[in-house]
């Protein structure tokens, strides 16, 4: 062994290695982020250099009282107004039995009840320290609560708000691989009594492993799941026909393909075990550039109507309520919370989608105003994420940017 | 275009009233957020955005630190955005660091490399809740990155951690050297 070289040394011989190693980095061409953000994986070279990013919320709310809600636009008759806010992060909704509105939270750890009392609402934070609780249920007195890895049950919520059961799992080992992607999930009570999750892509083109760019079902009996759904990137919204019975879906499409390209898009899935293109064909009709080839997109169920490219659709519901004109029946309302991966922006609104004589679907922006300027960055100052039709027939809209809450309703003529 | 009227609008609205909450802040962060001290960071002039969410990720736990967090940890949410509503409207005082000479063509080159500049802006004055880091303390810019990199500093949404993976000690203090001088605002 030598003698320990002295400390003049060390530094020369570091220096050195800084020297030598600093010249082969110029030599070579410059090495790839080891691990960029999910949201940056499928980009080209040249995209590197784009601006374009995903638009953080404020995570501590935003008072409504300092945006311009008087801005936002509904159809003639309708009237639109805040419902409450102070609610950060506010994604999905659920209805109690009782009234109160459970939200779910996607960047935050939150789950919160808001109860009315006589239009007085008040927000209590019910649920802490969870894991991307972004999916909510609510059935015959239980709450069910979709996080990144779990689903959980809390039963007779709603007569104990301010001391909540403990969770009661009903599935686990959701997110095995604890890796960046979409895995927070939203979550539907099928007619079938199962409850329906996503599980989405773990980046933005890669090939999925076999529970994942699905949607599942668990049935909350005996904890078993079933893949229902394949080829599905990232659902956050989906119901089920009030007359069909079927399942419908919205879909988020990759990025970085361009403003234009793909669509996101609005599926019926008419049976258990239909495939719907991701990551092969996006859009019913679009061979993805890497995944897409040698294959053919006839061999994929295609979507039911195309929304527009980057467009972000989050909740989707069907109405069912008893307070729009008639022809709103069976018509879906979609939350558009996007678009950011395009140079010019579109979408940050609440669109209507209704059927012709033939059931061909069509679609018309119902509740807008939250987009300002489509250069500008930011471009909105609030992101509709889900809705919901409330027992007296009004819809409510979440927007997780604010942490606000807004309620439309008919008044008439 | 649209950003700087709803910021004239939320600023119009608060900032006026709010120093008796931000008085125990200046005694550290300098006056009206403008620090004298190269460990410690200036407030003035960041965007309202990054401020309310530091001062929940201190709040929250996320983001540590022996002197910070206590002060975060009683502040509620609408403490945090009138704080940061009045922190975001005080002009950043001039840059006080000279960049060595040999740094400041390096730097902007290491920010165009690693796309310091994509996320920060051009003139790295940072926007929603991606910081100004132009004319930010020397030494506390650098303590950040090291922090990125070792993965003891938290981030909201892993953006900075992954940005900060590939500099090396040279590079970082070449890139706090250089955003340390640039002017903090646009006028
Ligand atoms: C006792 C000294 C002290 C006081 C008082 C103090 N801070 Fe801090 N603050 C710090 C230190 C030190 C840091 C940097 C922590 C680190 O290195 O991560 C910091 C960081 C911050 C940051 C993050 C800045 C950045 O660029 O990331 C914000 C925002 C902040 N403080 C706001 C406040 C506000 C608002 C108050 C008053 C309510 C306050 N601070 C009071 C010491 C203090
Ligand atoms: C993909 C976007 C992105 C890129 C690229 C990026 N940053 Fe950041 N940076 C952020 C965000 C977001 C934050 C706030 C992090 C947080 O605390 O959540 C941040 C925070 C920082 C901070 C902490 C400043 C403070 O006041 O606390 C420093 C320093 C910084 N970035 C320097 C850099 C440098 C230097 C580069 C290039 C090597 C870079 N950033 C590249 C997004 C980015």
């Amino acid at each position: 062994m030598s003698p320990a070289p002295s400390r003049s040394l060390i530094s020369l011989a570091s220096a050195l290695v800084c020297v030598f190693s600093a010249a082969a980095a110029q030599a070579q061409a410059p090495a790839a982020p080891a691990a960029p953000p999910s949201w940056q994986q499928g980009r080209s070279a040249e995209q590197e250099k784009s601006p374009l990013h995903p638009f953080a919320i404020e995570v501590t709310g935003k008072a409504a009282n300092l945006l311009p809600v008087d801005k936002l636009k509904v159809p003639d008759g309708f009237k639109v107004e805040v419902w409450v806010d102070g609610v950060p992060g506010a994604r999905s909704m659920a209805l109690g039995n009782k009234g109160t509105v459970f939200v779910g939270t996607r960047q935050l750890k939150d789950v919160y009840a808001i109860v009315d009392r006589g239009g007085k609402r008040e927000v209590k934070t019910i649920l802490k320290d969870l894991d991307s609780p972004n999916g909510v249920v609510f059935s015959r007195g239980t709450l069910y609560v979709a996080e990144r890895h779990r689903i959980t049950r809390y039963d007779g919520i709603e007569s104990r708000l301010d001391s909540p059961p403990d969770a009661k799992v009903v599935v686990d080992g959701l997110d095995p691989q604890k890796q960046p992607g979409h895995f927070w999930k939203f979550l539907a009570l099928g007619p079938d009594g199962k409850l329906y999750y996503n599980v989405g892509a773990p980046g933005n083109i890669v090939m999925p492993a076999y529970f994942q760019a699905a949607i599942s079902r668990v049935d909350p009996k005996t904890g078993i799941i079933e893949n229902y759904a394949q080829g599905v990137r990232n659902s956050v919204g989906f119901d089920w026909h009030p007359q069909t019975k079927q399942l419908w879906f919205i879909n988020h499409g990759r990025d970085w393909l361009g403003d234009e390209s793909p669509n996101d898009t609005l599926h019926v899935a008419t049976r258990k075990g239909q495939h719907f293109g991701y990551p092969y064909c996006h859009q019913g009709d679009t061979l993805d550039p890497e995944f897409g080839k040698n294959r053919s997109c006839a061999e994929f169920t295609p979507p039911a109507l195309k929304l527009g490219a980057h467009i972000a659709p989050i909740g989707m519901r069907f109405y069912t309520g008893k307070m729009f004109p008639a022809e709103y029946q069976n018509n879906i309302f979609i939350a558009f919370r996007g678009s950011w991966n395009r140079t010019i922006k579109q979408g940050y609104n609440v669109t209507r989608v209704s059927f012709d004589a033939d059931g061909k679907p069509k679609m018309e922006p119902f509740l807008t105003g939250f987009l300002v300027d489509e250069k500008a960055d930011p471009p909105m100052w609030g992101r509709p994420n889900d809705v919901m039709v409330m027992r007296d027939g009004s819809l409510l809209v979440s927007d997780d940017q604010n942490g606000i809450i807004y309620r439309v309703s008919y008044a008439g003529k | 275009m649209f950003a700087a009227a709803l910021c004239f609008f939320l600023h119009g609205a608060i900032a006026e009233e709010v120093p008796r909450k931000a008085q125990a802040c200046v005694a550290c962060h300098g006056p009206a957020g403008n620090s004298t001290d190269p460990a410690m960071p200036s407030l003035a002039g960041q965007p309202a955005q990054f401020i309310s969410m530091q001062l929940f990720m201190f709040r929250e736990g996320n983001r540590k630190d022996p002197q910070m967090s206590p002060m975060a940890s009683s502040l509620s949410n609408a403490d945090m955005n009138e704080l940061a509503a009045y922190f975001s409207t005080q002009k950043p005082a001039a840059a006080s660091h000279g960049t060595a000479s040999e740094n400041a063509a390096a730097g902007r080159r290491l920010a165009e490399q690693h796309h310091c500049v994509q996320c920060h802006g051009p003139a790295l004055l940072g926007l929603q809740h991606i910081p100004r880091l132009a004319g930010q303390q020397f030494a506390y810019l650098r303590t950040q990155l090291r922090g990125f990199k070792a993965r003891t500093r938290a981030d909201f949404d892993g953006n900075m951690t992954s940005a900060a993976e590939l500099l090396s000690e040279k590079d970082i203090e070449i890139l706090a050297d250089y955003l340390s001088g640039l002017t903090p605002s646009r006028d």
